[in-house]
């Protein structure tokens, strides 16, 4: 019985093999890099909307049980279900017992390819398990957390409702925003009803404006002796409460990245924020989540677009939050990232962008010494290979004539409007520019996850080595051992020691009756820093990276010990006699 | 028989005409929900609980108004800001049934929000068989951040069932016994070659062998330690994050529905009443601002003058005019309201005979209550056995918890008549609008030009400087009710960020046809007026 089975067992393996094998030959080949032959086929040539990623989630945890695990962190302000995959080789230990890494995206709706990003991270570490000893090595390693997306209402209304390139950016709560005592009674609106609010123009006598002879779409505007055509009149729209602006009073607004509970300032200091840190529930359930997984070591969060790699501090208030040990290992981290990532900069929020207080980089680092990055996705550089001159606009046009082919742009067309009469609809449509366009999407997911996963590489990883014993006579003898980590970054960074936020690090020995314990400060020198409570279990402040700490106990009997490090972003190790 | 039922009826009258008139002592949280359920009894009174704290106890707030409350400019009164503040509650709960039993004309003009206790885990500690000065609520937190939480506490070495200090023989101590009364101790002055004589702990055990002494306390978030301005992270009783709690989250989400409040009078251990706040304009420039802005400055001196004039007692050693991650500085800096703050009382300065007064504050209390013959304010030093000491002489004494910001009972009755009273003065000042010179021109052919002048008849402003700035106050808007066809000239809506102390601001409209057209007015932190015209 035990045979057939065997036999049964090993023909179906055998034919698996075979058929897979004869397909892959038959109608593809291994291309370098990328997983062949995957369990989940998605396409990264278009964006999901947030039922097409969680579509996509459900998908890669039921097609690699022993790799991802799905679940819900809480639910958004429309409550819908915040979805994370947990990405870890379960076989190999619990997730919270690696070192943890958290990828986000579109914390910003309209910041749509975080989605797609953090998707193709997930996919790509599942499905390249089983070929590649790397991402094997990784995943019994390390943990990550991926969430595609920690504004789904919002990114479904980016999709799905009329916008801009830049709307709705907050989530779907509705302020007052011009301070009249009511809230959205001036949303925008899509008067052609094309999905897209681009620009309105008009003809008048006294306009400024021509449009391109050699290019009908670009309006240009005249000489200062000549007559132009058009006027602008701007965001397609109309005035619907009767205070003489259009679209002034739509969704939000806020902002969900200056929500986050480190140097939180209120909105007269820092535009966009709400009432307290954590207003929002996709914040609070990310927080939540990161407050029980202290495992959590790196995050990087995906923002649009410019192309950079940014580091906090958000704002120059915070200039000695981030220490020179800290930032050495962001540089060097980062610095890869930029040969990573063609067209990618690596870049200081506060110093090289604008000042942002509340941001979620911040908060990481800030509260929970995690070392963070937000990258800007998407860059022109992308298009042409060269840096863009300047002239934004004519590169778009530029673009969308050599290689998307007028997919781009919603030419020009006459609409009876109520308040403006007849006026002209155009302009680019919301998912260009900030988004890539498809044939990009693919290298750039692939280059931001290779990033990222450098990243999480970098997180500690502990090892107990260098044990050595000396008899020091009286039946005692004393025992060192080095605990190395063999990564960048320390198990600590220096903002996490500033404030204690996490525990010390625990050297266990057991099997030993143990007399005294000491961390090592200089063997050389026989300089000891002796622990009286608990000597069997060694506190230690930190395990710096590419470096290691030396602890010594002075023990009166047992051959047969074991010693353990145990980290909360760390990790554990053991080592036995 | 007669006599019994007499009695009977009396016993039962006095329990329904309130419990203050048999209460000897601050009530516990028991009697403060009946008395908070009995003015809620009156019509004009709406009671809520926002939350229930991790220790099970409710987060009270009472809504006391008539008419169209949410229309009226209302202020708010905060107590139990501190758990060890039980005159503060208490305060605040006079202040209510005062409110309903005996100034029903105020609620023509204002409405009222009152939340009577903030902290209701802590303040139990004032009832419990252990008595100490709680800070946190019920929540378990590691504040000495060593991976366990409540590690080291308080004990009560003594056994006298309440937490005060312990002092340790030892010549390298830093506090030394006070020329001015022997019971107290004073740090050295070095700086003078003082030697020290002893260390000094608040009663306590290092359970968690740290060397350290209470510095892991068994209780949790301190509410007046854990909101955002200035918010003091990872300190004990802060916290990690700002507002984590879920009685400031539930009041902050009630506080941000609610628009009409122009002004908060917090009973906390804060003073800006006894005198203002002090403008700094290098800290009111900063991006981060850390100082009342100038003209609220102004404000402040007035309502301190007004507090001054109607709470007679005089101010001694006032200095605390906000600590990080309160409450009373939050409602300013972070909530944009005029936000005043008392204890409601401390110890008086107290000179002998000869004129002389103490210098330090605990020799000061203790005199005065020695004047007074209240002999039961002082623990006196006992040696005890410690087990963190052994060999050494450790002693349990010091001025027992409360005493020192806690009057009497008996004398609370007049300190709530002054503070209703000063209160009640404030909700006078509050800003009001009025419209004058409403004129209808006639311009012929059926056109009408319509002027009029919008006023704010009060001494204070429709926003406090800070208030301008914030998103979180409205606008005045002034809306003229005529159909947009009919408006030639000027807007159907007006928006005016704000209205100075007695300022007015003019409109003009030019209206087509006839009949009657209403212009209405405010804000509704600054309440509303309107008229109607005929054109």
């Amino acid at each position: 019985m035990k045979i057939s089975k065997l036999v049964f067992a090993l023909a179906v393996g055998a034919f698996s093999f075979v058929s897979y094998k004869a397909e892959a030959q038959e109608k593809f080949f291994r291309a370098i890099g990328t997983p062949h032959n995957p369990k989940v086929e998605i396409a990264f040539n278009r964006y999901y909307t947030y039922e097409g990623l969680v579509d996509n989630m459900k998908k890669i945890a039921a097609a690699h049980p022993n790799l991802a695990k799905l679940e819900s962190i809480g639910k958004s302000y429309e409550g819908r279900d915040i979805m994370t995959l947990t990405i870890t080789d379960f076989s190999t230990g619990k997730d919270t017992d690696k070192p943890g890494m958290w990828i986000d995206g579109n914390i910003h709706s309209n910041e749509i390819q975080g989605g797609e990003f953090s998707l193709y991270g997930a996919w790509y570490l599942t499905e390249m398990f089983a070929d590649n000893e790397f991402v094997r090595q990784l995943l019994k390693d390390k943990t990550f957390y991926i969430t595609p997306t920690i504004n789904p209402d919002a990114r479904n209304n980016f999709f799905l409702e009329p916008n801009t390139a830049n709307s709705p950016r907050s989530g779907m709560m509705i302020l007052d925003n011009d301070g009249d005592g009511e809230a959205g009674e001036d949303m925008m609106d899509d008067l052609d009803g094309d999905g897209h609010i681009t620009m309105m123009i008009r003809k008048s006598p006294t306009g400024r404006y021509i449009k391109d002879p050699q290019d009908p779409r670009k309006l240009i505007m005249v000489g200062p002796d000549k007559r132009g055509e058009y006027e602008m009149l701007g965001q397609e729209g109309t005035d619907l409460d009767g205070d003489g602006r259009v679209n002034d009073d739509g969704i939000g607004y806020y902002d969900p990245n200056r929500d986050w509970g480190w140097n939180w300032q209120p909105d007269y200091i820092q535009r966009g924020a709400l009432k307290y840190p954590f207003t929002l529930p996709e914040n609070r359930s990310v927080m939540e989540f990161v407050m029980k997984h202290p495992n959590i070591a790196g995050a990087q969060s995906f923002h649009n677009s410019g192309g950079m790699i940014l580091r906090g501090p958000g704002a120059e208030e915070d200039v000695n939050t981030y220490n020179r040990d800290d930032i050495r290992i962001y540089d060097a981290i980062a610095q890869r990232g930029e040969e990573m990532i063609p067209g990618y900069r690596y870049l200081t929020v506060y110093k090289d962008l604008y000042s942002v207080f509340g941001g979620e980089l911040d908060w990481f680092y800030g509260v929970r010494g995690v070392f963070t990055y937000s990258n800007e996705l998407m860059n022109s550089y992308l298009y042409f290979h060269k840096e863009s001159q300047g002239r934004g606009q004519d590169e778009m046009f530029k673009v969308d004539e050599l290689l998307t082919m007028g997919d781009a742009f919603v030419n020009w067309h006459e609409f009876d409007h109520p308040q403006f009469g007849t006026v002209e609809i155009g302009g680019f449509k919301k998912n260009f520019g900030r988004a890539h366009p498809g044939f990009l999407l693919e290298q750039d997911a692939h280059r931001n996850t290779a990033f990222t996963i450098y990243h999480a590489y970098h997180t500690p990883k502990l090892s107990v080595m260098d044990v050595k014993e000396e008899e020091l006579g009286g039946g005692l003898k004393a025992i060192t051992a080095t605990i190395f980590n063999e990564r960048l970054m320390p198990t600590h960074a220096s903002q996490d020691l500033k404030y204690k936020i996490e525990r010390p690090d625990y050297v266990t020995i057991s099997g030993a009756k143990v007399v005294a314990g000491f961390v090592v400060e200089d063997e050389d020198f026989n300089k000891f820093t002796e622990q009286k409570v608990t000597p069997e279990k060694i506190s230690v402040a930190n395990i710096p990276g590419m470096t290691g700490v030396k602890v010594k106990w002075i023990v009166s009997s047992g051959s047969n010990y074991s010693i353990a490090v145990d980290s909360a972003k760390g990790g554990k190790a053991s080592w036995k006699k | 028989m007669k006599k019994i039922l007499l009695s009977w009826l009396l016993v039962c009258g006095m329990g329904m005409s309130g419990v203050a008139y048999a209460q000897t002592d601050y009530p516990t949280l028991t009697q403060l929900n009946q008395r908070l359920q009995r003015i809620a009894s009156n019509a004009s009174a709406e009671l809520t609980s926002l939350t229930k704290t991790d220790g099970d106890k409710d987060i009270w707030v009472l809504k006391i108004g008539t008419g169209q409350k949410d229309q009226k400019p209302a202020l708010a009164v905060v107590g139990g800001v501190e758990g060890y503040e039980v005159l503060s509650v208490e305060l605040a709960v006079q202040f209510a049934e005062k409110l309903v039993a005996d100034h029903r004309k105020a609620l023509e003009s204002t409405t009222f929000y009152i939340f009577p206790n903030m902290s209701p885990d802590a303040y139990e500690q004032y009832h419990a068989a252990l008595k100490y000065e709680r800070r946190g609520n019920a929540v378990s937190v590691d504040h000495d951040r060593d991976g366990i939480p409540g590690g080291s506490g308080y004990t009560d070495l003594n056994g006298d069932g309440m937490i005060t200090v312990m002092r340790v023989e030892d010549p390298m101590g830093d506090y030394l016994v006070s020329k001015e009364d022997e019971r107290v101790l004073v740090k050295a002055d070095r700086s003078k070659g003082e030697a020290g004589k002893y260390l000094l702990y608040k009663e306590s055990k290092d359970d968690d062998k740290d060397g350290e002494f209470a510095e892991d306390l068994k209780e949790g978030i301190a509410f007046n330690k854990s909101l955002t301005y200035k918010f003091p992270v990872f300190e004990p009783l802060a916290g990690d994050m700002p507002v984590s709690q879920k009685e400031s989250r539930a009041m902050l989400d009630y506080l941000f529905e609610q628009w009409n409040i122009f002004a908060f009078v917090t009973f906390s251990p804060a003073n800006n009443l006894s005198s203002p706040l002090k403008y700094n304009a290098g800290n009111a420039t900063k991006r981060v601002v850390t100082s009342i802005l100038e003209k609220d400055q102004a404000i402040n001196t007035l309502v301190s003058d007004l507090y001054k004039e109607t709470v007679k007692q005089q101010s001694y050693l006032q200095d605390n005019q906000g600590t990080d991650g309160d409450f009373f500085q939050w409602a300013y800096f972070h909530f944009g309201r005029l936000s005043f703050s008392t204890p409601g009382y401390w110890v008086p300065e107290f000179k002998d005979a000869t004129g002389k007064g103490k210098s330090n504050a605990e020799a000061n209390f203790l005199a005065w209550a020695d004047s007074l013959g209240m002999n039961d304010v002082f623990v006196p030093w006992t040696e005890v056995q410690h087990p963190d000491f052994l060999g050494k002489k450790v002693e349990v004494g010091g001025i027992k918890p409360f005493v020192m910001r806690t009057p009497t009972f008996e004398k609370v009755d007049e300190i709530a008549a002054q503070h209703t009273e000063f209160i009640l003065k404030l909700a006078g000042m509050q800003p009001k609008l009025e419209i004058h010179n409403v004129k209808s021109e006639s311009l012929g052919n059926g056109l009408s030009r319509v002027t009029l002048d919008l006023f704010n008849n009060s001494a204070i402003p429709t926003h406090s400087e800070m208030g301008e700035k914030s998103r979180w106050l409205r606008k005045i808007r002034i809306d003229m009710d005529a159909t947009p066809d009919k408006i030639v000239s000027g807007n159907k809506i007006e928006l005016v960020d704000s209205l100075g102390a007695y300022e007015k601001v003019s409109f003009s409209w030019i209206i087509r046809g006839s009949g009657n057209v209403t212009v209405k007015a405010g804000a509704s932190h600054a309440g509303f007026t309107s008229t109607t015209l005929k054109l």
